[in-house]
């Protein structure tokens, strides 16, 4: 019984710390800037609406922005909200898709193959993965702004895919180690070439794990912000962290603008989260009993 | 046509050497049976002759083809594995399939393929199933199936059957004993089972610590054993050794330091031409359709397997008779055989 | 020794080129190019003069005020993030590690913070510490903890932590889900065993627990130390490194340095001295992963 009273009291402080900040973001964004502004706050928005979201997704529109006829100012960078958007999606999934290509093949050769020179090119996927991201962005801006790549999402693409590839390799890595070692035999002796057994065996049999690898990279690319300020300086190229940034650092823009900006931001990354939940907690803590 | 040779065959852990210039001539359509204790270097053989490992020293040949480089999907042999590594993602019917269907085998030539091995293996209602719905001895048979169905001029086995129960055993092993005679292919077999490589081998090659102790019939092998390692690998129970109580046979010179060797099996009661030995009875295990005893005699304790009808009892004193040309001699020192 | 390569030597190479290609461009060159860089005085502003200065961008750094400020503070929210990460994810791993109903939902939820970007945990934080509509200084008054209104961020004594906070919400969850897989792994017989000989839930935890939870303990704090010590999204969002020099880490002088002040030559000699401060700290992990697979 007091067990039992302890972990429902656990669960109470643990749902509360949790969830409750994500709650009560999502609670402001759903409430007029008169609402939102009130003292003491409203727990709950008094008349739950989208009129945050309606304003930022027509936040070119000028009609729209006169007529809200609320105390509340939108900043233009508003109208880069849907371009950023857009941006974020088309890099994500570029990585996503180029990780798994990369990384698949890389983690093949580490795992399987006995090919001199193993050791070294494992050291330095493993290497590369603890170089602070803050020491790179100096020379990474030079470099990129040398070869004329400011404000090129593919420049992005490479610096996240660099940046997200060591750790997929690990978790494949990982996992083909898992995989019995007969199965690469038998397909070998099949008439499999490396090539092959990657595709017969170790594709098919990785999914969990190739999805983890996926969504990591696409959330990771989602959700970076500091190569994204340095690399992109226009809506051609700039990432929604980036837009966002820019309306909480400007002090004239709502809070309710704001709030409902973090939760377009929050919840593509927080719905693949749960969808995927299992393999992505497999693939994250992949190695960790072992390591 | 394939005769597998290896000429001088190393293969090398860093420092640690798992087989050691290891010379053998697996003549084409035999039936050859490595065997030995696990890390004797057996299945790095075996995985040497497929390519699955790299050879680090010596030369492998196929017939007179140099293949020593070559990699396992260029060698063409089929192989069979202790945990059968059943495409779990496949059916049946297309883990058969798989072989031929990297080759570009045509899908009409293939299907009929499947179904003869299907039917010669008794798996036909099975085809649409999965790995893991497979029962042991059906997952094997698969595996056989996904071998055969090549027809390959190689077949590699690696303790196919150690994951068996007794009775599937004994059935898989005549089946594959079958398979040999069918498709007259060279068969090379990996076992640490004794009564496994008797039954099945045309030649055995007992190993231990990367290096042949012996190549032999299965007859050779047992009844002139190369070296005290090799006769007590072989024989359940094992052979006695004893260094005196056994009568020295009159082909082992004066005065030479030796081992001699009884099987159980080689006595019977005291009488003409035999040599008579007598010790007390220590224990009695009845076996059904024999004895085996357990006899004391002045150098030591013996394990005899007696007709049941000899009615022994613990503790009674036990006269029998030993045949000295079935004794086996051994020196000291080398552990070698001192053939007659 | 043959000098042509195996079949297995040649396939490797061709899988493992790509991402060698990738990560030696994007990776190894600009951390060898930073190097080049921090030996010029190299401004942004002045952009046909960048003598050669050997070391001299290092000897000013270390010699400089900010740096100092900026390695205490960062000392200090390392230090202060890593510890209650680690105990708060002990915390929650222990908890989620017994079996109740609805442990599958909690454990769901876990990942919510972990996904959520770190600018909108910047945000959102600075939204619950706001000084009039803050849900913070709500919620402490409604309990009689506060008796009036604070600006949280803008207490100098306190931002740090208020930052490290938001950092601990979002890094905790991880830190806690390795945690869980290393306990699950803990064989129950050893507990049932502990339990026979007679031990309390606090000797069992202290005994059994405990000893078999380092490595994956070692990992987090390794793991979590690289991640504080380098990070930099949510003082640019909550702080700017205020009030004052209150949040000014190392992360932060990097980014005036460079981006605000435009002087990439220091710039990229902080760069440096992060790098291989994360370098010394983070060997202890390579070593500990390399070791499983090589």
């Amino acid at each position: 019984m007091a067990r039992r009273l302890m972990l429902a009291l656990f669960s109470a402080l643990f749902v509360l710390y949790v969830a409750g900040p994500v709650l009560w973001l999502l609670s402001s964004s759903l409430q007029m800037e008169s609402e939102i502004t009130a003292v003491p706050p409203n727990w709950l928005p008094p008349h739950p609406g989208l009129h945050n979201f309606s304003a930022i997704f027509s936040a070119g529109d000028s009609a729209e922005y006169v007529n809200r006829g609320i105390a509340g100012f939108l900043p233009s960078g508003a109208a880069n909200l849907l371009p950023s958007l857009y941006n974020s999606l088309q890099v994500g999934l570029w990585v996503a898709a180029l990780n798994l290509v990369f990384s698949l093949t890389a983690a093949y050769a580490i795992a399987v193959i006995d090919f001199k020179g193993r050791r070294a090119t494992l050291y330095t996927v493993l290497a590369t993965r603890v170089i602070p991201d803050i020491a790179l962005v100096v020379p990474m801006f030079l470099v990129i702004r040398n070869l004329g790549l400011i404000n090129s999402l593919g420049a992005l693409v490479v610096t996240y895919l660099a940046v997200t590839v060591p750790f997929t390799i690990f978790i494949l890595i990982s996992y083909f180690e898992g995989i019995p070692r007969d199965l690469y035999r038998a397909s070998r002796i099949d008439g499999c070439g490396h090539w092959g057994a990657l595709r017969h065996v170790y594709l098919p049999l990785s999914l969990p794990a190739l999805v983890a690898a996926l969504m990591f990279a696409f959330l990771t690319s989602w959700n970076e912000f500091l190569f994204a300020l340095v690399l992109t300086q226009n809506v051609a190229a700039q990432t929604l962290p980036i837009i966002i940034a820019g309306f909480v650092m400007d002090f004239t823009t709502s809070f309710s603008f704001v709030n409902a900006a973090g939760v377009i931001a929050i919840l593509p990354p927080v719905l693949l989260a749960v969808i995927f939940q299992r393999y992505i907690v497999s693939g994250l803590t992949a190695g960790a009993v072992k390591g | 046509m394939a005769a597998i040779t290896l000429q001088g065959v190393t293969k090398r852990y860093g420092s640690v050497t798992a087989v050691q210039a290891l010379d053998l001539a697996i003549h084409e359509g035999e039936f050859m049976v490595l065997l030995g204790p696990s890390g004797c270097g057996k299945t790095t053989t075996l995985n040497m002759i497929a390519g699955l490992e790299e050879i680090s020293d010596g030369t492998l040949l196929f017939d007179t083809t140099d293949v020593t480089r070559l990699p396992p999907h260029k060698r063409e042999v089929a192989m069979v594995f202790q945990s059968y590594a059943l495409y779990p993602n496949k059916t049946v019917a297309e883990n058969i399939a798989f072989p031929l269907k990297l080759r570009r085998v045509p899908k009409a030539e293939i299907e009929r393929a499947v179904a003869g091995v299907a039917e010669q293996l008794e798996l036909t209602p099975l085809l649409g199933r999965r790995p893991n719905q497979l029962s042991g001895g059906q997952r094997q048979r698969v595996a056989l199936g996904r071998a055969i169905v090549r027809q390959p001029s190689v077949f590699l086995m690696d303790e196919p059957l150690s994951n068996l129960d007794a009775t599937l055993r004994l059935s898989m092993r005549s089946l594959i004993k079958r398979l040999h005679h069918q498709l007259k292919a060279t068969f090379v077999y990996v076992t640490h089972d004794q009564a496994e490589a008797l039954t099945l081998a045309d030649r055995i090659a007992v190993m231990r610590g990367g290096v042949v102790q012996q190549l032999d019939t299965p007859e050779g092998i047992y009844e002139r054993p190369a070296n005290i390692f090799v006769a007590s690998f072989l024989g359940s129970p094992q052979i006695n050794l004893l260094r005196e109580g056994l009568p020295r046979p009159d082909w082992v010179a004066e005065g030479r330091d030796v081992i001699i060797g009884l099987r159980p099996e080689d006595v019977a009661r005291p009488g003409e031409g035999l040599a008579t030995l007598g010790g007390r009875v220590e224990l009695v295990s009845p076996l059904g359709s024999e004895t085996q005893l357990e006899v004391a005699l002045s150098g030591g304790s013996v394990t005899l397997r007696v007709p049941k009808d000899w009615r022994v009892r613990e503790g009674e004193a036990l006269e029998f008779g030993v045949d000295p040309a079935r004794l086996h001699a051994f020196d000291a020192a080398t552990e070698q055989r001192i053939a007659p | 020794m043959r000098l042509r390569l195996s079949y297995d030597d040649r396939s490797a190479a061709i899988l493992v080129f790509p991402v060698l290609a990738v990560l030696l461009v994007v990776a190894a060159y600009p951390i060898l190019y930073s190097f080049w860089v921090s030996l010029h005085d190299i401004v942004l502003t002045r952009p046909l003069r960048r003598p050669f200065v050997w070391f001299e961008n290092y000897e000013r750094m270390l010699g400089d005020a900010r740096f100092h400020t900026a390695v205490l503070r960062t000392t200090v929210y390392t230090v202060v993030t890593v510890t209650v990460t680690t105990v708060l994810a002990v915390g929650v791993a222990l908890f989620l590690n017994e079996s109740f109903r609805g442990n599958k939902l909690l454990n769901a939820l876990l990942l919510l913070p972990w996904a959520t970007p770190s600018i909108v945990n910047g945000l959102m934080w600075k939204w619950i510490y706001d000084p009039t509509y803050g849900l913070m200084n709500a919620l402490l008054v409604k309990l009689g903890l506060l008796d009036s209104y604070r600006a949280w961020l803008g207490d100098p004594d306190l931002t740090l932590f208020l930052i490290s906070n938001a950092a601990i919400w979002k890094q905790m969850p991880l830190a806690a889900l390795l945690l869980l897989v290393t306990m699950k792994a803990i064989p129950d017989d050893l507990y049932r065993a502990a339990k026979v000989d007679g031990a309390t839930v606090f000797q069992r935890f202290v005994h059994v627990t405990l000893p078999a939870l380092k490595p994956g303990l070692m990992l987090v704090l390794v793991y979590e130390t690289m991640i504080s010590i380098r990070h930099f999204d949510l003082f640019l969002i909550m702080t700017q490194g205020g009030p004052g020099d209150a949040s000014y880490t190392l992360s932060w002088l990097i980014y005036v340095e460079t981006f605000r002040s435009l002087r990439f030559g220091t710039g990229a000699a902080l760069s440096y001295l992060l790098a291989m401060l994360t370098f010394l700290l983070s060997w202890l992990v390579i070593r500990a992963l390399g070791e499983r697979n090589a």
